[in-house]
């Protein structure tokens, strides 16, 4: 069953008198508890449909449709709150509040949800022991390293068990030990808990890691390839960026 | 305001140049002193924060919703703490701000309160007409009185009644008791008309009291302790008058009054003035007056008059204006001991019988206490009458409008002050916390997009900045008030403790409203500062801006 059905998606921006068509008659179905990596050269519109699938965006036509939620006519508010229980975001450089703890990082967005003190401590801790930082949850991230600060970057996508995350470009700020280890977290997402994920890259050996890579080009899509099982980043011979 | 001005009855002599130069001193001093009190009080700022924010971390181990509000709320004092440079100079660049406009509202609100017409109580002055300085013959004070003796009962001056007097301290009347209900009852115009009625009588009697503990009058004597030379170290300044309007209250506006001198000077006070009816020769002079001329209370003086020529007087200081009252510079003497020297002159044979050439013109100033508005302008009407008060012409004007007239010259600078410095100061206000947040909004361009990629709702990201904005703004305008209005209460009272007085800090009073104003403002400069940064913190495109992160 498709948790993400995208239907002849059009997206374009004005730029003066100028219109530009970012997106155009793309059509894509993702499955529950797939990994997909969207690939293509800079201006192919990837992270413009990774933002429209995420609901940070509105599509200019096209329906998306998300765990049977059309959110395409969804408000601004809305949209927010329909992110914050179904939508988890990795993004390349963090992105982490800097006077904020790990944990308080973590726990930033259970605080917009009708949820008990003691649900949301024990969700913030689950979420940081899956990706293996709980003893640094008190550490600001100015005194944690890259690749910590992007595993709080997944703890805190994964903290409101949503529906999909969606991760533009996890690895591209890091080094490569740590982008292994972050593709191995986001692996172990899918396989262990069935997270449906969805990734922009560039690097064609971390989207080796996903079970379907999706090829964008001038804003349309050109092609697919499927894995019938994922590698994870250490089980791959080299990994280069 | 200053009595001497009176005399005068003119603008200070003071040039627009001057008064520029001066007005440009007082400011630097202002801002100067506004400075360093910012800065002093920065500590006492970022304790204030940082006890709100310990309080909000207490808060968050509180059930929800309040300890889930208390972790967002957290988030606003986390970014003031963030970079502490820019919150410390956005706070001070606030204080001094609201230092400058507390002290130009306390001066425009003053200079206002001294101008405003008043409904009720009306202090009113006769003087000449065409004059400067005003000069009338004696006899126009009992003119005077009997003209008041025309008004219809209603607007008739009264006597103080006994609520009045132990309010103010002053002794009971030789009348004996006057309810506040008898004087309503009485001084009403369809009054019993029979002369031997009781009610009558009794009206007759109150009226004449009323008369006399409601009017007054100013002859200004100016002199010198040496005859040979008139310096700043021997001249004195003197209202000549007659005791009894000190101890009636008449001389409140001058700062003789009890709220002003406080229990033990007005009772030291009222002992001077026993003093002085004891004794025409009798005088009181002012602190500081005393100081510059070097003389001391129990000396014996004799002084040369200036603007009566020929005239000696040789009194003895009785007691002394405190530093505090606007008397402090000046002196008064009985206005009978005048009255007698000028007739001394006149009987003095090496005069030829001729009378003194002021002896017709030494009545300055007449003062009478009107109960109201109305009162004020019948009587008004009356000294404005053909065939009175024409030689030399007399006029009648509350005291607000002879200080108002007084400030004529300047109604410019002072609208300046209140309609262009005020709301620039306001606008400067607003722009300095503006660019503060819009700095700090700039700073967190990607964090306000996280958030709202998180579910925060545009709103919420607009609420955490205005509060930032909201809470410099009002620890600023309150802890410069506060300052302003507490700081010199402290001086005063601290150097009162050890025994010192320091007269500017006894006079230097600001409006209570400030305290609630300075707050307030802050509140409102910051929400107004805020709202453009916050506004488009709340419109942040997500999308663009990991874009151009990217």
């Amino acid at each position: 069953m498709a948790i993400v059905e995208v239907r002849d998606l059009y997206k374009s921006f004005s730029r003066g008198t100028e219109r530009i068509e970012v997106l155009m008659d793309l059509n894509l179905d993702v499955e529950e508890g797939e990994f997909v990596a969207l690939m293509g050269p800079s201006g192919s519109g990837k992270t413009t449909l990774l933002n429209l699938i995420a609901g940070l965006d509105g599509p200019t036509d096209g329906t998306i449709t998300i765990g049977g939620q059309e959110i395409s006519s969804l408000s601004e508010s809305e949209l927010a709150r329909w992110r914050t229980r179904n939508v988890g975001f990795v993004f390349q450089f963090y992105n982490l509040l800097p006077v904020l703890s790990a944990y308080e990082n973590v726990e930033l967005p259970l605080l917009l949800l009708p949820m008990s003190k003691a649900e949301r401590k024990q969700q913030v801790l689950n979420a940081l022991e899956i990706v293996n930082l709980a003893d640094r949850m008190s550490h600001r991230p100015g005194q944690l390293s890259g690749g910590q600060c992007q595993r709080v970057g997944i703890a805190r996508a994964i903290v409101t068990d949503p529906t999909i995350i969606v991760a533009d470009e996890p690895t591209g700020a890091l080094d490569a030990k740590s982008a292994d280890a972050a593709l191995d977290l986001l692996n172990l997402l899918r396989s262990e808990l069935g997270k449906t994920i969805m990734m922009v890259t560039h690097d064609p050996t971390a989207a080796k890691c996903a079970q379907r890579i999706v090829h964008l080009e001038k804003g349309r899509l050109v092609g697919s390839d499927t894995y019938n099982t994922a590698l994870t980043a250490s089980a791959r011979p080299t990994h280069s960026i | 305001m200053d009595p001497s001005m009176m005399a005068g009855q003119s603008a200070p002599d003071l040039s627009l140049m001057q008064m520029a130069i001066y007005g440009a001193g007082i400011m630097f001093l202002a801002i100067f002193l506004n400075l360093m009190l910012a800065v002093a009080s920065l500590p006492i700022f970022f304790a204030s924060i940082l006890a709100m924010f310990l309080g909000l971390k207490v808060l968050q181990d509180a059930p929800d919703p309040i300890g889930k509000f208390s972790k967002i709320g957290g988030l606003v004092f986390r970014n003031l703490l963030r970079n502490l440079l820019r919150t410390s100079l956005t706070y001070v660049a606030l204080f001094v701000l609201t230092g400058m406009l507390t002290f130009i509202y306390g001066t425009v609100k003053f200079l206002g309160d001294f101008t405003a017409e008043k409904e009720d109580s009306q202090m009113v002055i006769m003087s000449e007409k065409f004059s400067i300085p005003s000069q009338m013959p004696p006899g126009y004070a009992n003119q005077l009185k009997g003209v008041i003796e025309t008004l219809p009962p209603s607007n008739r001056p009264r006597p103080l009644s006994d609520e009045e007097r132990a309010k103010k301290g002053i002794a009971t009347s030789p009348l004996g008791s006057i309810k506040a209900e008898e004087l309503e009852r009485l001084f009403v115009d369809d009054l019993d008309k029979n002369p031997a009625s009781p009610q009558r009588q009794r009206f007759e009697q109150l009226a004449a009291q009323g008369i006399k503990e409601n009017f007054m009058t100013w002859s200004f004597v100016g002199a010198s302790l040496d005859p040979t030379k008139f310096t700043q170290e021997n001249n004195l300044f003197l209202f000549a008058l007659d005791p009894d309007a000190v101890t009636s209250g008449m001389m409140s506006e001058q700062g003789l009054n009890k709220e002003d001198l406080g229990d033990e000077g007005w009772a030291e006070m009222n002992r001077v003035i026993d003093l002085v009816k004891e004794d025409k020769q009798n005088i009181v002079v002012g602190e500081d007056r005393l100081k510059i001329i070097g003389k001391k209370v129990g000396d014996k003086v004799k002084f040369y008059s200036t603007n009566y020529k020929d005239i000696t007087f040789e009194c003895t200081i009785v007691g002394a204006f405190p530093a505090s009252s606007r008397l402090a510079g000046g002196a008064a003497m009985r206005y009978d001991y005048l009255l007698s020297k000028l007739d001394g002159y006149q009987a003095d044979a090496k005069n030829g019988g001729q009378p003194h050439p002021q002896a017709n013109r030494c009545l300055n100033l007449a003062w009478v206490r009107m109960p109201n508005k109305i009162s004020y302008q019948a009587l008004a009407a009356k000294v404005n009458e053909p065939g009175k008060f024409n030689a030399p012409a007399a006029k009648m004007e509350t005291f607000s409008a002879i200080v108002g007239s007084f400030l004529e010259p300047y109604k410019d600078i002072f609208w300046g002050m209140k309609y262009i410095i005020m709301p620039a100061i306001i606008a400067i206000m607003c722009l300095v916390i503006g660019i503060t947040i819009t700095i700090g909004v700039r700073e967190r361009w990607a964090e306000m997009a996280v958030m709202k990629v998180l579910g925060f709702q545009p709103w919420q990201i607009m609420s955490m900045i205005i509060s930032e904005a909201m809470l410099i703004g009002v620890f600023g305008g309150m802890l410069s008030t506060w300052g302003v209005y507490f700081l010199p209460r402290a001086i005063k009272y601290g150097t009162k403790a050890i025994g010192v007085k320091f007269a500017f800090f006894d006079n230097f009073n600001m409006p209570w409203q400030i305290l609630i104003y300075g707050p307030a403002l802050g509140l409102a400069v910051g929400l107004i500062g805020a709202a453009l940064p916050s506004w488009n913190a709340r419109k942040v495109k997500v999308s663009e801006v990991f874009a151009q992160v990217a």
